[in-house]
């Protein structure tokens, strides 16, 4: 674990460009009731040729903030028929791949997620996949810049030996890509390494710390 | 020998029960994982388990000299390495 101070107060704000303001404006203002809370018009400066831009911002709560920038002017880029406004994708780079970066928005509840998906399914972008895991709930779409959103329920609290077992982990993801030839396999092996040497201290510590 | 490492959160616990059941395995605890140990090979039927994909898919912490060699829909099949 790290001796670091954990200083940081969640997200500020996430930017994506978009070349649909209004579909935007649409889809989390109108369709997921997002307030918009801060824009800047800026004049385009610099050595760039940076067109005219309006950069607004979303509400997701929690203070937590979805920003666009749209460039008056600006046309897509070319890169292939698969992607979103931002990164376009050739025909052969599978979908776990593209959608592997995407924003999952946090609920507290069943109610609020399912109130999401009747907001969702009453406009032009439905949910298209609703997702009960065994330890979340989430449902998906694309908004209008074809970037995915996510949102999110978890159907029970985090536990402490899960903060420890993605200790382990990372600690042994880290070592395994450090060697020749990482794979699964290392990664297991390695973290039953770290599980013999730390699982049963960890124990111990917690039971000492109970009242 | 087959050593797996189930974490104890309640959705693994029916793969442990399940695994369990085997009569050569052997089930105890180091910290908040459950070591599960053969002699030979160790095999979980899915739908005893209940698990859907998520949970069985993820449901393996880690492995002492011991190597999947079945991890589908229908087992998880765990072998000395």
């Amino acid at each position: 674990m790290s001796e670091q101070q954990h200083r940081v107060r969640g997200v500020d704000h996430v930017a994506y460009p978009t070349f649909d303001p209004a579909g935007t404006v649409a889809f989390y203002r109108d369709v997921l009731g997002f307030p918009v809370v801060h824009s800047i018009c800026a004049a385009g400066w610099g050595p760039e040729r940076h067109p005219d831009f309006v950069h607004f911002f979303f509400d997701i709560g929690n203070d937590d903030r979805l920003a666009f920038f749209y460039y008056f002017g600006l046309e897509p880029f070319e890169g292939g028929p698969q992607g979103d406004a931002y990164s376009r994708f050739a025909e052969d780079v599978p979908l776990f791949f593209i959608r592997s970066r995407h924003l999952a928005i946090h609920v507290d509840n069943e109610e609020d997620l399912l109130d999401y998906r009747r907001r969702l399914d009453a406009s032009a972008w439905p949910v298209e996949m609703q997702i009960q895991h065994e330890t979340i709930e989430s449902i998906y779409t694309h908004d209008p810049n074809g970037y995915m959103i996510e949102i999110t329920r978890a159907m029970r609290p985090v536990t402490p030996q899960e903060d420890l077992d993605a200790e382990l982990t990372i600690d042994a993801l880290v070592d395994v890509v450090s060697g020749p030839d990482p794979s699964m396999a290392a990664l297991l092996a390695r973290k039953a390494e770290l599980i013999v040497e730390r699982a049963a201290a960890w124990q111990e510590q917690r039971e000492a710390a109970l009242p | 020998m087959t050593t797996l490492y189930v974490l104890d959160v309640p959705e693994n616990v029916p793969v442990v029960e399940v695994a369990d059941r085997a009569p050569d395995v052997t089930v105890s605890r180091i910290g908040p994982y459950f070591e599960i140990t053969a002699p030979g090979p160790i095999v979980i039927d899915r739908r005893a388990t209940g698990c859907r994909h998520a949970v069985w898919y993820s449901c393996v912490a880690a492995l002492r000299g011991s190597a999947v060699t079945q991890q589908d829909k229908d087992a998880l099949r765990v072998e000395p390495a």
